[in-house]
C-alpha cells in the first residue's frame, strides 16, 4: 500500500465503536475539503479573503501530499477528487468543502448543506448528441435511451421525470468520445464554452441545470458547533460576496 | 462450509458479543427513563396488513416497506419500516378509551427495503415515546426534555437539540401566494440551505426565506432574529409557539445546547408543529427526531424516535469488571454464592493445568484459585 492511501490524521481514521465527526470531541480543528483540478485555483483566493492561506506547495505538480496546514492552526485543508468532496463532507470526515452543484445533485446527500454560492466554476449541465443526428431526432418519441455520463443518478432522474428510461453508462472522463465510438449516442456532461463539444461534432440539445461551486457543510458539524462552523460560513460568504 | 455461504443480504449483520448485550442493556436503560416519566410500553407486531400500515401518514414509508403475501388471508402484508405509526394506530384503536393524555413507549427493530449512503443498514433499532391527546406546549417540552434526558442517561452528555417548525415554510409560502409546485421545490432548496436556488424559485418573495435561513443557529439569537422578520399574518402564532416551547425546554434543562432551524423540513413530512432533531458531537449522524403531529383519529400528539444503532456507534461498551473463571470441580454452591454477590461465573468443563491462562483465554477477569479470587489480567 502506498502511504498516501493512509489517513494523515489519526482523528480521521475510524475508531473502534465510534464513527466520530472529524475532529473528534471538539472542533478544535476544522477540516476543509477542496477539489483537485480546475476549481482549485479559483477557490484558493476566495479562501484567502476569508482568512485561510494554505501552506506552500499545494499547487506543485509533483506533490504527493493530500493534507495541508494553513496559516490558522485550527484549520487544515485536504485535496481530493472533485466527486469525493461531497462524500468526505457527507460522512463528516471533513466539516466544510467546496463542491460543484453538479456533484451535489448527483449524490443528493441529506447530510450536506450548500449555504453559499461561491460564484466560481460557472458552467452548465447539458444533454448533447452528434450534430448529424439532431435533425432526425424527435425526443417526444423516446421511451428508452442510452447515455454516457459521469452523472448516472442525475441523468436517470432527469429523464425519468419526463417518462423516459435512461440507461446510463458511467464514465469517469472523456465522455465526449462516447458517441463517436458508438458507446452511446447521447451524453450528459458539463459544458462551459462548448468548444470540446464542437471538436467532437456534438451539439447541446437540452439544458439540465446551471452549475456553480458551493461551499458545503456537514449537517451534524453545523448543528453541534453552530458558532464555530457558522462563523466560517459567514466569513466565506462575505469573501464570495466581495468578489 | 464455504465462507461465501456466510454472506448475509446487503444491509444486514450479525451482532456479536459484547455488542449485542450492550445494545439490549442500552435499550432497557432508555426504556427505564421513559417508564420513570409515566410512559408505558406497547409491543406492536412486526407485520401488519399493508393498507393499515401505510394508511395516512404511513404513505411516506411506502417506498421503504418490505411486503409479503399472507398465505392465510391472501392479503398483502407490510413489514414495519417505522414504529411511530403503529403506536399511533394502537392509541387510536385498542386504546381509544384509555384516558388522555396517553403516554406510550416502544422499542423494536424495523426493516427497510433500502439503506441510505450514510446508513446502509436495512435493519434498524428504534426506541421512543408517543404523547397522545394533548396540544399543550408543556407536552412539546416534555418530549424534548425527555429525549435529551434519555440520551444523557446512556452516556451521551453533549447533545444538541435542533428545534424546527416544519409547517412554517409551507404556511409562509401559502401566505405569499406561491404555488404548490413552487413550494415543494422551495422546501427542497431550503433543506439544502441553498440560497441561490431559493432566490431562483421564490423571486421577489425570496427575502423572507433568506431571512429564515440566516435566523438559524443557537436558540437565543435565532429567536431574536426570527422576531424581526416580517412574516405573513397567520404564521406568527407558530412562531410564538416555538418561542414558548424553547423557553420551557431551556427552563427544564438549562445546560442543554438548543439551536433553532426554522427552515428545516426533510424527514418531517407528517409533522404539524414544533419538531426536533437530536445531535451529539460524538455521533456523525442524528441520534433521533420527533415532533408534533395529528394522529389518524385527529388527536394532537407529539413524540420522538431514537435510532439505537446510531446511538450505540457513539458509545463505547464498558468492559465487564467481574467475570470469574470457576475451575472444574468447584462446588456448585460456591459458584452460586459468587453469582449472588454480583459476579458472572464461567465454569471450566475440563481440568486444565494453568487455570489463570484458561481464565484469560475465555475472557474472564478473575479466576478462582484454591479458595481465593485472583485477577488474571485482561484477555482480549
Amino acid at each position: 500500500m502506498p502511504p498516501k492511501t493512509r489517513s494523515a490524521n489519526p482523528r480521521l481514521s475510524a475508531r473502534p465503536g465510534g464513527s466520530a465527526v472529524a475532529g473528534g470531541k471538539s472542533v478544535d480543528h476544522v477540516i476543509v475539503a477542496l477539489p483537485k483540478g480546475r476549481l482549485l485555483a479559483e477557490a484558493m483566493p476566495l479562501l484567502k479573503r476569508a482568512g485561510i492561506v494554505v501552506e506552500q506547495g499545494w499547487d506543485s505538480p509533483d506533490t504527493r501530499a493530500m493534507r495541508f496546514s494553513t496559516n490558522r492552526p485550527d484549520v487544515s485543508v485536504i485535496l481530493v477528487r472533485s466527486f469525493d468532496v461531497a462524500t468526505f463532507v457527507a460522512f463528516g470526515a471533513a466539516h466544510l468543502g467546496v463542491s460543484g452543484d453538479d456533484v451535489l445533485m448527483e449524490f443528493d446527500y441529506s447530510e450536506v448543506y450548500a449555504p453559499v454560492d461561491l460564484g466560481i466554476g460557472r458552467c452548465r449541465l447539458s444533454v448533447a448528441e452528434p450534430t448529424d443526428m439532431v435533425a432526425g431526432d424527435d425526443p417526444a418519441r423516446w421511451s428508452h435511451i442510452r447515455v454516457a455520463t459521469k452523472y448516472p443518478n442525475l441523468t436517470q432522474r432527469h429523464f425519468a421525470a419526463r417518462g423516459v428510461e435512461a440507461e446510463c453508462i458511467k464514465l469517469n472522463g472523456a465522455v465526449e468520445l462516447a458517441p463517436g465510438l458508438g458507446l452511446s449516442r447521447r451524453i450528459v456532461d458539463l459544458v462551459s464554452s462548448g468548444a470540446t463539444l464542437r471538436a467532437h461534432k456534438l451539439v447541446e440539445v437540452e439544458h439540465i441545470a446551471d452549475v456553480t461551486a458551493r461551499l458545503i457543510v456537514n449537517r451534524t458539524a453545523l448543528k453541534t458547533y453552530p458558532t464555530v462552523i457558522g462563523g466560517w460560513i459567514e466569513r466565506i460568504r462575505a469573501a464570495a460576496d466581495a468578489a | 462450509m464455504p465462507a461465501a455461504s456466510w454472506l448475509l443480504p446487503a444491509g444486514l449483520a450479525d451482532i456479536l458479543p459484547p455488542d449485542a448485550a450492550f445494545e439490549a442493556a442500552t435499550v432497557e436503560r432508555l426504556m427505564a427513563v421513559f417508564a420513570a416519566r409515566g410512559y408505558r410500553r406497547v409491543k406492536p407486531p412486526l407485520l401488519e396488513y399493508e393498507d393499515t400500515l401505510l394508511a395516512g401518514p404511513g404513505a411516506a414509508m411506502t417506498g421503504m416497506t418490505f411486503r409479503l403475501m399472507d398465505p392465510v388471508s391472501r392479503r398483502m402484508m407490510g413489514l414495519r419500516a417505522d414504529m411511530t405509526l403503529q403506536v399511533a394506530r394502537i392509541a387510536a384503536s385498542r386504546l381509544r378509551n384509555a384516558p388522555r393524555p396517553l403516554r406510550l413507549s416502544y422499542a423494536g427493530q424495523v426493516l427497510r427495503v433500502k439503506g441510505s449512503a450514510l446508513h446502509p443498514e436495512r435493519q434498524l433499532g428504534q426506541c421512543g415515546v408517543e404523547l397522545i391527546g394533548s396540544d399543550a406546549p408543556e407536552a412539546d417540552a416534555e418530549a424534548i426534555v425527555l429525549a435529551a434526558e434519555a440520551v444523557g442517561a446512556v452516556g451521551l452528555a453533549d447533545v444538541t437539540i435542533d428545534l424546527t417548525m416544519p409547517a412554517l415554510v409551507p404556511a409562509i409560502a401559502a401566505g405569499l401566494g406561491l404555488s404548490a409546485e413552487a413550494t415543494t421545490a422551495l422546501v427542497a432548496a431550503l433543506d439544502r440551505k441553498d440560497v441561490t436556488r431559493v432566490d431562483r424559485i421564490a423571486g421577489s418573495r425570496a427575502p423572507v426565506f433568506r431571512a429564515l435561513l440566516r435566523a438559524s443557529g443557537p436558540a437565543k439569537p435565532a429567536l431574536a432574529r426570527l422576531a424581526s422578520i416580517d412574516l405573513p399574518e397567520g404564521t406568527r402564532a407558530e412562531l410564538a409557539r416555538l418561542r414558548d416551547v424553547a423557553s420551557r425546554v431551556g427552563a427544564g434543562r438549562p445546560r442543554l445546547a438548543l439551536t433553532i432551524d426554522p427552515a428545516e423540513h426533510r424527514g418531517f413530512e407528517y409533522h404539524t408543529g414544533v419538531s426536533f432533531t437530536l445531535y451529539a458531537r460524538r455521533a456523525r449522524a442524528e441520534l433521533g427526531r420527533g415532533g408534533r403531529y395529528v394522529s389518524t383519529m385527529g388527536e394532537p400528539s407529539t413524540g420522538f424516535t431514537l435510532y439505537t444503532d446510531t446511538l450505540l456507534r457513539a458509545l463505547v461498551a464498558p468492559k465487564p469488571e467481574r467475570v470469574l473463571f470457576v475451575p472444574r470441580g468447584t462446588p456448585a454452591a460456591t459458584a452460586r454464592r459468587f453469582r449472588a454477590e454480583g459476579w458472572f461465573t464461567v465454569a471450566g468443563l475440563e481440568a486444565v493445568d494453568n487455570v489463570r491462562a484458561e481464565a484469560r483465554r475465555l475472557f474472564c477477569t478473575h479466576a478462582l484459585i484454591g479458595k481465593s479470587v485472583k485477577p488474571v489480567g485482561r484477555g482480549r
